[in-house]
């Protein structure tokens, strides 16, 4: 499966793409909506149209929206207890062992 | 000359009937077994003890059996009890940022300030956290405890 229109640069003009989220990995919808997406609306339209699409894959692929989640929650969190509004056992709410 | 020899000497000889004979010949020690009744005696024991043995191996993989068939049987209880954790834990998390970001402007629970993670995914889906997001409103010591577990186990 060549993958050159959906990502290109000029390692994938030199070579064939040999891995992709197909081999049932995570992020597979995500990624085959978004190749379908393209295929449809050609590569100049799809970054248009496919906009979406690609930012629910984009998001699967790197998890930022998920880890700026934990940072704004953190950040928001440290701040409530330095400011003194959490205290004692309210401060955090940890989970139990080995359910992660 | 002949004058001062006069004294008698007495010559050291040998004792009378002569010296007794050199043992010379070698002195084997007693021996118990013949070659081939030792051949057979090891035969024999190993054959014993591969016997044994194998009445050890055997009692041994019946413990193994047994210790096998019990994990299998309790690992999906086992998984199904992590599941169930893990699902709770995500409604307390979730209980936790909506206490916690309730001041926040622009703050929806589940959400980045508004934004929703996946934007094409039915409402009811689960979004599977990362660990940062499970851990987010943990302690530090635990978050630790739980990030480097390969370092401690």
């Amino acid at each position: 499966m060549s993958i050159s229109p959906f990502l290109r640069s000029p390692f994938t003009d030199i070579t064939g793409g040999m891995l992709s989220h197909q081999m049932l990995g995570k992020c597979q919808k995500e990624e085959i909506r978004y190749m379908d997406c393209l295929e449809a609306y050609g590569l100049d339209r799809g970054r248009v149209k496919c906009a979406h699409i690609f930012e629910d894959f984009h998001e699967c692929q790197t998890n930022t929206k998920q880890f700026k989640r934990f940072m704004a929650m953190r950040r928001e969190r440290d701040r409530q207890i330095a400011d003194g509004k959490l205290k004692g056992d309210n401060k955090y709410v940890s989970p139990k062992v080995d359910s992660y | 000359m002949a004058d001062a020899c006069q004294v008698v000497r007495k010559q050291d000889l040998p004792p009378p009937g002569g010296y007794k004979p050199i043992p010379f010949k070698r002195v084997p020690a007693k021996q118990y077994f013949s070659g081939y009744t030792l051949f057979a005696g090891y035969i024999g024991m190993t054959i014993g003890a591969i016997y044994l043995y194998r009445l050890n191996a055997l009692r041994i993989q019946k413990h193994e059996v047994e210790m096998r068939s019990s994990k299998m049987a309790i690992y999906p209880m086992l998984l199904a009890e992590r599941d169930r954790e893990y699902l709770k834990q995500l409604r307390r998390n979730r209980d936790a940022e909506a206490e916690l970001m309730k001041d926040v402007p622009g703050w929806e629970v589940g959400t980045y300030y508004g934004e929703p993670v996946y934007k094409l995914v039915p409402q009811d889906t689960l979004v599977e956290p990362i660990f940062h997001e499970y851990y987010a409103h943990t302690n530090p010591v635990d978050w630790f405890r739980r990030a480097y577990i390969k370092l401690r186990s």
